[in-house]
């Protein structure tokens, strides 16, 4: 029933991004920096059609065609040839492809950086007049002539007004707020941003945004897209961190995930797309498009994104060319690194990333030695690099704020430091990392990964309110509740009302036992919040705490109030039937379940609410199917597994029962209940040998329970074990010598022997 | 191999080009409706700014709201402004659509003989040359880049520092010496027509 609260509610992700080749590239690429090992020698007289053609075809086409990133097309000999002068400086000086990491720091698996010996082969054409060859040598150009590079996507969402670039002038950053409109959850595999305009765009980051909380920051002219270079939105009161990368380039538009590492959109979420635009030198209208792919498979694994950073010291004076920011980051797990994105501004020259591994190995993430935000993106790597608990992460970055720095947006150079103006700068590396060998019931490895990424970052600013909530909240997942609690009230010295700490303070409190303590704090939150949505989570909690209580008279005024301030909250109308349902005024709970459905139709507790109310009523296709949507809505729930489970075996679906049990299980491994449930079923079934195991783990689990031996040895019976049920039945004798089952049981035996 | 750029005029160098007169019967290109143009300078001018482009060079279309400040600002002072199209493949219908696309308000020329190209010494678009109206007859005071914003193909300054174009127009109208370009022209190199 509780909502979830452990969470990062002012997240430092700003930028999330995934860069996964688009099959299109798969199917082209072939020269990367790794070819470089095995030198193979130009040819002497290289021609378009037979030698360069199929280079530029991998390497710039991707870009270079009509409706591409590209200024101008390169599809055909005449295109090449009109643009050779400019193709012989730009792959020479390697400003394209555009590939900033240098080789040998990082095995990327995106890698377009050419060949040296593509590279000479382009040069060599070059000045040997440019030669086209026997055109029926030439590879066949690539094909561009479908917007959706997978299809037609499940969901595309559109920026409400289109954008005007003005013609000319600097380069712009823009935010545009795309909300999510279905009424339903959705795992997303795939994302493909289409600009419109793919020519004014250099690069596009996608940002969820959870809570709408950049909306907020602009009621009145969100519609119309925000200014603005770096974003921070509020992720809300569950613990879900960016993890994905989501980023589009010219040449990579779609993004695909790993089919375990679907990304989910909720209701009230939205997209936001971070936009860095360039003028053409006339007006542009950027109408862009997200299309999303949905998939029905949760995903099963996790990564999250870490950031090392060192804003806090950015204070560079004027003229200095080699002013030098170190972060370090030491891991509490070992998780596979998945990808960076290191980021600065303008300022940032040389950009290094690296980890050294317990045994004093270093593995180099990524160096760029000639940093340059216009060609910026996230790298990911061939193989994942395997960190070992207890490696370093470590960043190192160089900036040049003389007048030698020809991006010094400053001139003369002046005092520059950390802001979210392009004018301003900025030192992050963001480290992709998937947990591994965890272990199956430990604590989740992202919490522990946030309290030592909170840490850190408290090192570098003591008191800072964000480090502080954040930790406490990961403490608070951990259910190390006094730290948790120690820490909130850090949070709240420094912010005394603050409705959202009072909030998760108080759901620590309920964490550690001391609910009325956790009573008190939420009420108190209601009266600070005012309206909003921090007076909804305040008075949902609050009922909660309540009925969780069994306080039923405070409860129901609570949620009553609840669904009058926040008529639009769901949850609070679930919370309302709850009340109403331990109150036994089942046809008024059975209203409010629906009032909750009503807003949100996959409102889990409601679901459930509803499933078991027409469970005891005895209709069991309904409770059946409320219970299986709750179950797809939820799929870790075990309490929805549990409900379902019950109803099945009422219906006489044993099978179906067996596998909801079992999900439960999986879910509460330590819950012996479960395994008697289990062992009752399988009972059912015939499975006595399974049966037995299972009593036997719940046995385990609760060795003190007299009714668990004797059905034991009832079980022990049934396979004609005699000698092993008459010594479950005496177990069960010693623990309530006054068991009647028991004694009936055992002089069954007697009289049977 | 050509050169994508060729190095700035020396400070204050004066490139007459004898014998060219604006009422003489020289002809420039041809405007936009195929018309033959032989006079680049009207009575009142005094100075004339070639802009040479292409209609598919990225670099030089970012400039042309560069230019319409430009002319904005020297037009009425006596600056006369041609963009001046020397690539074989910028027809008069290519030019005319780029210029209604991109809101060019300035003259427009196709240089079908390069005869313009030849006299400004341009390589590059874009790339442009000044102009002084002087005895009926126009002398180059200056040639090369507009500003400093791009430093090279891939290197781009976030705004310009140092207007050169601007400071040429200005010092040509004020009858003062004309500083050369501080950089080479950064851009897409012109398609010679082959002699």
């Amino acid at each position: 029933m509780m909502r979830r609260r452990i969470a990062c509610a002012v997240p430092l992700c700003a930028v999330a991004v995934v860069l996964v080749s688009s099959g299109r590239d798969s199917v082209l690429a072939g020269s990367g920096a790794t070819q470089a090992s095995h030198v193979v020698k130009p040819v002497a007289s290289p021609t378009w059609s037979h030698d360069v053609a199929p280079i530029v075809y991998a390497h710039c086409s991707t870009c270079h065609h009509p409706g591409g990133g590209g200024p101008f097309s390169l599809l055909s000999y005449g295109e090449a040839r009109r643009w050779a002068p400019q193709i012989a400086i730009v792959t020479k000086s390697r400003f394209m492809p555009p590939w900033l990491p240098e080789p040998g720091y990082g095995d990327f698996a995106d890698d377009r950086r050419l060949s040296d010996h593509d590279l000479e082969m382009i040069q060599t054409w070059i000045r040997k007049g440019m030669p086209e060859g026997n055109p029926a040598e030439a590879p066949a150009a690539p094909h561009y002539d479908s917007v959706w590079l997978l299809g037609k996507p499940d969901l595309i969402l559109k920026v409400q007004h289109p954008y005007v670039l003005r013609a000319g002038g600097s380069d712009v950053f823009r935010n545009f707020i795309l909300p999510y409109p279905l009424k339903q959850a959705h795992y997303i595999r795939a994302i493909q941003i289409v600009p419109g305009t793919p020519q004014i765009v250099h690069h596009a980051n996608v940002i969820i945004d959870r809570t709408e909380s950049l909306r907020h920051q602009h009621p009145n002219d969100w519609e119309y897209g925000v200014p603005g270079m770096e974003l921070v939105v509020d992720s809300g009161n569950r613990f879900d961190p960016d993890s994905h990368f989501l980023f589009w380039k010219a040449d990579t538009p779609v993004l695909t995930e790993p089919a375990d590492m679907a990304w989910r959109l909720d209701p009230g979420n939205d997209l936001i797309l971070n936009m860095h635009l360039k003028p053409s030198g006339k007006p542009e209208t950027l109408d862009a498009q997200v299309g999303l792919y949905f998939t029905d498979e949760a995903p099963t694994k996790h990564p999250m994104l870490l950031q090392l950073d060192r804003d806090d010291v950015l204070d560079i004076p004027a003229g200095d060319a080699h002013f030098v920011v170190e972060d370090s980051l030491k891991l509490p797990v070992d998780v596979d690194v998945l990808g960076v994105y290191p980021h600065a501004h303008y300022l940032g020259h040389d950009l290094e990333g690296w980890a050294i591994l317990p045994s004093g190995e270093k593995k180099w993430l990524v160096w760029i030695k000639n940093w340059d935000i216009d060609r910026q993106s996230v790298y990911r790597y061939k193989e994942p690099i395997y960190l070992p608990k207890g490696s370093v992460l470590h960043m190192k970055y160089t900036y040049d704020n003389s007048a030698d720095n020809v991006h010094n947006p400053n001139s003369p150079p002046i005092r520059v430091k950390a802001g979210n103006r392009s004018v301003d700068e900025m030192s992050h590396l963001w480290v992709q990392v998937l947990p591994v060998h965890v272990a199956p019931h430990g604590p989740d490895p992202r919490l522990l990964l946030e309290v030592a990424w909170m840490k850190n970052r408290l090192t570098k600013l003591p008191g800072d309110r964000i480090g502080l909530y954040n930790l406490a909240a990961a403490y608070a997942g951990l259910g190390e509740y006094g730290e948790a609690i120690a820490t909130y009230e850090q949070v709240l010295h420094l912010a005394p009302n603050d409705p959202g700490t009072l909030i998760a303070l108080g759901a620590a409190m309920e964490g550690a036992g001391k609910w009325q303590e956790a009573e008190e704090m939420y009420r108190k939150a209601v009266g600070a919040a005012g309206g909003g949505r921090e007076r909804c989570d305040a008075g949902f909690d609050l009922g909660a705490v309540e009925l969780h209580h069994d306080d039923l008279t405070h409860a129901e005024a609570d949620f009553k109030a609840q669904v009058e301030a926040c008529p639009g909250d769901a949850s609070g109308h679930a919370g309302l039937g709850d009340a109403y349902a331990s109150e036994g005024r089942l046809d008024a709970a059975e209203a409010e379940f629906h009032a909750s459905l009503g807003i949100d139709a996959e409102n889990e507790a409601a679901l459930l609410g509803l499933g078991e109310l027409e469970e005891n009523a005895g209709h069991l296709d309904d409770a059946m199917q409320h219970l299986s949507e709750a179950s797809r809505v939820q799929p870790d729930s075990a309490e929805v597994h549990e409900q379902l489970a019950r109803a099945y075996a009422q219906n006489g679906e044993l099978g179906k029962a067996l596998t909801e049990l079992r999900a439960t299980a999986a879910l509460k491994p330590e819950d012996p209940t479960i395994h008697s449930a289990l062992a009752q079923v399988l009972t059912a079934t015939g499975d006595v040998d399974g049966a037995i195991a299972e009593q036997r783990t719940a046995l385990k689990l609760m060795e003190n329970d007299p009714d668990g031996w004797n059905n034991l040895g009832v079980l022990e019976a049934k396979l004609g074990r005699n000698a092993a049920a008459r010594a479950d039945f005496e177990h069960a004798l010693r623990l309530q010598p006054e068991h009647a089952q028991a004694k009936a049981n055992l002089a069954r035996l007697g009289a049977e022997r | 191999m050509r050169l994508p750029y060729h190095c700035a005029i020396l400070l204050g160098l004066i490139v007459s080009w004898a014998g060219l007169r604006a009422e003489a019967a020289v002809t420039f290109g041809v405007d936009l409706k195929g018309h033959p143009v032989s006079r680049l300078a009207e009575a009142s001018d005094r100075v004339v700014v070639l802009i040479f482009a292409a209609s598919d060079c990225p670099i030089a279309n970012r400039y042309i709201p560069v230019i319409d400040q430009l002319h904005t600002e020297f037009g009425s002072k006596g600056a006369h402004f041609w963009w001046v199209f020397p690539n074989p493949d910028d027809t008069a219908a290519i030019v005319l659509k780029h210029n209604h696309d991109f809101s060019i308000h300035e003259d427009s020329l196709l240089d079908t003989k390069q005869t313009l190209v030849r006299m400004a010494h341009a390589r590059i678009t874009p790339e442009a040359a000044v102009f002084v109206v002087r005895a009926g007859g126009l002398s180059e005071v200056y040639h090369g880049r507009i500003d400093d914003r791009y430093i090279s193909l891939g290197q781009e300054r976030p705004r310009p520092q140092r207007d050169d174009l601007e400071q040429a127009i200005a010092a040509a109208l004020a009858g003062k010496a004309v500083q050369g370009p501080g950089g080479p022209a950064v851009g897409c190199s012109i398609e010679f027509l082959q002699p």
